[in-house]
């Protein structure tokens, strides 16, 4: 049996808090998380260290609450899915009939890189569903800007109130609309910089070692291989699903190495294409997954020129 | 051409494919009278008559002299491969083995030999057969002193065909990103060099069955050091060849990203050990 304002419901209950002051947000989250350890559910808090402190200061000694270690979680979109999801189906071989979790993204991760956490809190409608879980994702509108702000709306069905309240947001929209919307590309700075390498129809292989070649040592060796990996992948639906030409640009600036991959194609139907792996055995699934776990950041766009597909190895944060 | 093939393992055991017969030739010269040089008996096996192997044979300093003493030998491909018989990798590599004890017996450091081979991978059948036959004989070639370049001629086979061949060899000059070849027991099953990608995951299918691997104590034991790249579906047929083996495939490669794919994918009977 579920207990609270998730009781009676089946499968995710995704609500955001949007909380301008910490007793704003401590209004919201001590009676969640304090309700799931009353009823025996798992009440877990995946914040930053700050917000976690405030909680944990707030909360009675031996609350029972469980906190996960530092922001680890929230490094990159498909990983977090990837953890939470063993995370879940671990507490529910355990016999929960509902879990309690309240997170938030690090800062960092709302700025160049929130076109991929929008489309985290948008899919995970849909990765989260087969779980009795009942979440929380809280935004702090004094940091946030209008467009996250904007984003979350769209991509939770309900918002926790201080006052006790779950309200159903009206703008919330279904992920396979959400994620099929047109959205734009943040050009990062360097972009605006000639491309240190140029190549038209690469092979996976010549597009392997273009990328060490952009590695002037700036960048952990283990972070260049990655990027490698990514960039093999991404190739190689290009080649395969994608429509000739394919052009590949690679940048490399001081802390960062950032590779785009341009066809003339739609780029993947697959509306969670990178987030989850393709389950229904759509083209270059696994690739694309792939590649959203071994960057630091994966930023889409569809346009007139064809699809591109940017990926970033090293620092992705630059100023909005 | 791969970048790493100077580098390459040092036993000797090249394949080399060619659109040039004059540029077969000018290698054979070279590598065979560097055999002549280290004291090894010395064979040229081709199609054609004995004068005509000769007539190839023509820049190769002291040839008369070294064919009159026994240090060197002209053998028409027929003798030595049996065309009216179907190849037997293992007879072959018997014959190669008594050929470099009697060569070694006579006072000789080794057997060393050009061996232009076209003739017997024209179909696909040969070539499976004669896969199997590069990969047995490049397995003598590692612990016994004999060393070989196996030509193969481009205009008749085309690329992909050699590929298989090439794919066999711990060096060539041939467009394949990937070789598989012996290494010392006690570094593994067998050793890896070069890419492994969606390119080429069907050529790594059939160049594992073919290479039939021995696992040893439930461990089948890749020596990887020289690999620059796999992906996740050549890690996958790897994981796959140990299974059906009934045993684990253990990765030694400098490459972390391998690990953090097999981690990422959750793949079980396969093990990547990075080693620095």
């Amino acid at each position: 049996m579920r207990t609270g304002a998730a009781a009676g419901h089946t499968g995710y209950f995704h609500e955001a808090i949007f909380f301008d002051s910490d007793e704003h947000l401590l209004a919201v989250v001590l009676p969640f998380l304090l309700g799931g350890v009353e009823a025996g559910e798992p009440a877990v808090v995946g914040f930053g260290q700050r917000n976690a402190d405030l909680v944990r200061r707030a909360l009675p000694p031996d609350s029972g609450v469980t906190f996960l270690p530092g922001g680890d979680v929230y490094v990159r979109p498909t990983a977090a899915i990837r953890s939470y999801r063993q995370l879940l189906a671990s507490y529910v071989a355990d016999g929960a009939q509902q879990i309690r979790i309240v997170g938030e993204l690090p800062t960092a991760g709302l700025g160049s890189t929130w076109d991929w956490w929008a489309r985290y809190e948008s899919a995970i409608n849909h990765a989260y569903d087969d779980f009795p879980l009942w979440s929380m994702c809280a935004y702090d509108t004094r940091i946030a800007s209008e467009q996250v702000l904007e984003d979350v709306a769209r991509t939770h069905p309900r918002v926790a109130l201080p006052d006790g309240t779950h309200l159903p947001i009206g703008v919330y929209t279904e992920p396979r609309s959400y994620l099929t919307e047109p959205r734009p590309m943040l050009l990062d700075p360097v972009q605006r910089s000639a491309p240190m390498v140029e190549l038209t129809d690469p092979t996976p292989a010549q597009a392997r070692a273009a990328v060490y070649t952009a590695d002037r040592g700036q960048l952990p060796a283990d972070d260049v291989e990655d990027l490698v990996v990514a960039v093999s992948e991404t190739v190689t639906n290009a080649l395969r699903h994608g429509r000739p030409p394919m052009r590949m640009s690679i940048w490399s600036a001081d802390d960062r190495i950032v590779v785009a991959v341009n066809d003339a194609g739609e780029g993947p139907a697959d509306p969670f294409a990178g987030l989850l792996p393709a389950t229904s055995g759509s083209p270059g699934g696994l690739g694309l997954w792939i590649s959203y776990q071994s960057c630091n950041h994966v930023a889409m766009h569809r346009g007139p020129e064809g699809f591109t597909l940017r990926l970033t190895a090293g620092n992705p944060h630059f100023p909005v | 051409m791969t970048s790493d093939v100077a580098t390459s393992t040092a036993y000797g055991h090249i394949c080399f494919a060619y659109d040039d017969p004059a540029t077969l030739d000018s290698r054979a010269v070279a590598f065979l009278a560097a055999g002549l040089a280290a004291g090894e008996q010395v064979w040229f096996v081709a199609p054609g008559t004995r004068d005509a192997l000769a007539r190839r044979l023509d820049g190769l300093p002291g040839l008369d002299d070294s064919l009159r003493r026994g240090a060197a030998r002209l053998v028409s491909t027929g003798q030595t491969y049996r065309a009216d018989e179907p190849f037997d990798p293992e007879t072959q590599v018997r014959a190669y083995a008594a050929a470099t004890e009697a060569a070694l017996a006579a006072g000789h450091t080794g057997l060393r030999l050009v061996a232009e081979a076209t003739l017997l991978v024209r179909t696909p059948a040969q070539r499976n057969v004669f896969a199997r036959y590069e990969h047995l004989i490049d397995r003598y070639m590692h612990r016994r002193p004999m060393s070989a370049i196996c030509a193969y001629d481009r205009r008749e086979l085309g690329e992909p065909a050699i590929a298989e061949l090439a794919c066999m060899h711990p060096e060539t000059n041939a467009n394949v990103l990937f070789r598989l070849h012996s290494c010392g027991p006690a570094e593994g099953a067998v050793a890896l060099a070069g890419e492994l990608d969606p390119s080429n995951h069907r050529l790594f299918a059939a160049a594992l069955e073919r290479a039939d691997l021995r696992p040893v104590d439930g461990e089948l034991v890749v020596e990887a050091a020289r690999l620059r790249f796999i992906d996740h579906r050549c890690l996958m047929q790897l994981r796959d060849h140990a299974r059906r083996l009934g045993v684990t495939a253990v990765l030694r490669t400098s490459r972390s990203a391998a690990a953090r794919l097999v981690e990422l994918l959750d793949l079980a009977d396969i093990r990547v050990e990075v080693t620095r």
